[in-house]
């Protein structure tokens, strides 16, 4: 029997045994885990991939990153009827066993950050006074506040905080009764009168990271 | 024989479980004589000291009637067949109960979006009930269901209802059912639909009307 006669047999064995990818236990477990459940949408480094829809999650802070894998395993966030992407993101955090949410966000936090994409039209001059809401959470280099729940933005693709944005608006995140931190900052998104607001409104944070 | 191993829960479920055990053992009594006269042949005319192979050419009429027999038999099961299963795909499929109440199912990578209808018996109006992954119907009350896909093929599975059907992007599908067992199954998706598609599984509970007017009055009406 031949060299690839065995590799043939080989691979079939560990098919059938399911061998090829089964995550283990200990320090590599989260890196495999990462590489079957998140990496198929967000990219093997977390860069993620526009075309869809699933933004870049590499360098997130640990805890946020936490906070919406807990949230997608509640069916608090991606439970809405008209929320297409949170929809294929909640049965993925729900496959995470409840042990391997912290190593998971862990793993997350400590990929190296990439550059977001700027793809959003807007006038960030007329962004920049709106702004001023977000600001008092989310800072104003938009770095995030861990005190305040609020998330870093400024290193956030702006398509993604274009639709979350919408969102918020539209009540189809944020609305939850349990979620508590959507719920303060869906009034703070309903400040933006229409979709223009929301485009500006990105055009600017776009600048705190040196896009536009 | 079936509903030992999944429980039998619509009026049609029996049907199509007839039509199952009928091809199997239509096409099992086949397989099985066909193999076992296979297997006899090997040893009867096995290879021999002396005695030379035959090339036969199976015109002589005694020899043409081993074939045109089983080839007549197997035409006549095959209307059989035809004519049990246009019954069954003509009652599941084709036929649609007029005038009842309509569920839609919303297939998306991966959760089911069943659209119930509130208190005005219709959908498509302001007291619709969108529930994720749960879907929520009364025994021995006939729905329509309305399927649709937002992405990629789905195909809409409940195991228990012996229901099957393909969720097409762009295309409204209609299909009816009559749960007639209570109780809480599954649904699941049966067309590979991406990653997700091994979890994309949904909850079914039949109800009773009780039960249900109780689960709609909690779940944002009141039954009609």
């Amino acid at each position: 029997m031949d060299v690839h006669r065995w590799m043939v047999l080989a691979g079939l064995f560990l098919s059938l045994t399911g061998c090829g990818a089964a995550a283990g236990q200990g320090e590599g477990r989260a890196e495999v885990l990462f590489a079957d459940n998140c990496g198929p949408c967000h990219g093997v480094g977390g860069e993620g991939n526009p075309s869809i829809a699933a933004p870049a999650i590499a360098g997130l802070p640990e805890w946020y990153v936490l906070a919406q894998l807990t949230k997608f395993r509640d069916g608090i966030r991606g439970a809405h009827a008209d929320d297409t992407e949170g929809l294929r993101m909640r049965p993925m955090a729900r496959t995470l066993l409840p042990e391997d949410v912290a190593p998971i966000s862990a793993y997350v936090a400590a990929l190296t950050p990439v550059a977001p994409d700027h793809v959003v039209s807007g006038d960030a001059d007329a962004g920049k006074a709106l702004y001023a809401t977000c600001a008092a959470c989310h800072g104003v280099d938009g770095k995030g506040n861990q005190a305040l729940n609020a998330p870093p933005i400024a290193t956030m693709d702006d398509w993604y905080l274009r639709s979350q944005l919408g969102k918020f608006r539209s009540g189809v995140r944020g609305a939850n009764p349990k979620d508590v931190t959507g719920l303060q900052m869906r009034p703070m998104a309903m400040t933006l009168k229409d979709d223009k607001a929301v485009s500006d409104v990105v055009a600017h944070i776009a600048t705190l990271s040196g896009g536009h | 024989m079936i509903e030992s191993l999944v429980p039998s829960g619509s009026t049609f479920a029996g049907d199509i479980d007839g039509l199952f055990v009928l091809i199997c053992v239509i096409v099992g009594v086949f397989f099985f004589a066909t193999l076992g006269m296979f297997l006899w042949m090997l040893v009867r005319f096995r290879a021999r000291d002396g005695v030379p192979a035959q090339y036969i050419t199976g015109n002589e009429p005694h020899l043409k009637t081993w074939i045109t027999t089983p080839h007549a038999i197997i035409i006549l099961c095959d209307v059989l067949l035809i004519v049990g299963a246009l019954r069954v795909w003509y009652n599941v499929k084709q036929h649609m109960p007029e005038d009842v109440e309509v569920i839609g199912v919303v297939g998306q990578q991966w959760a089911w979006t069943f659209v119930h209808a509130g208190p005005d018996g219709k959908i498509d109006t302001s007291d619709d009930i969108a529930v994720i992954d749960e879907m929520h119907v009364q025994v021995d009350k006939e729905y329509v269901f309305r399927l649709e896909s937002v992405d990629v093929l789905h195909s809409f599975s409940v195991p228990t209802w012996r229901l099957k059907q393909d969720a097409v992007p762009g295309r409204v599908i209609l299909g009816w059912f009559e749960a007639t067992l209570t109780g809480e199954f599954g649904i699941q998706c049966a067309e590979m639909c991406g990653i997700g598609h091994g979890i994309m599984g949904a909850r079914l509970f039949v109800e009773t009307a009780e039960e249900h007017a109780a689960w709609m009055a909690q779940a944002g009406g009141t039954s009609s």
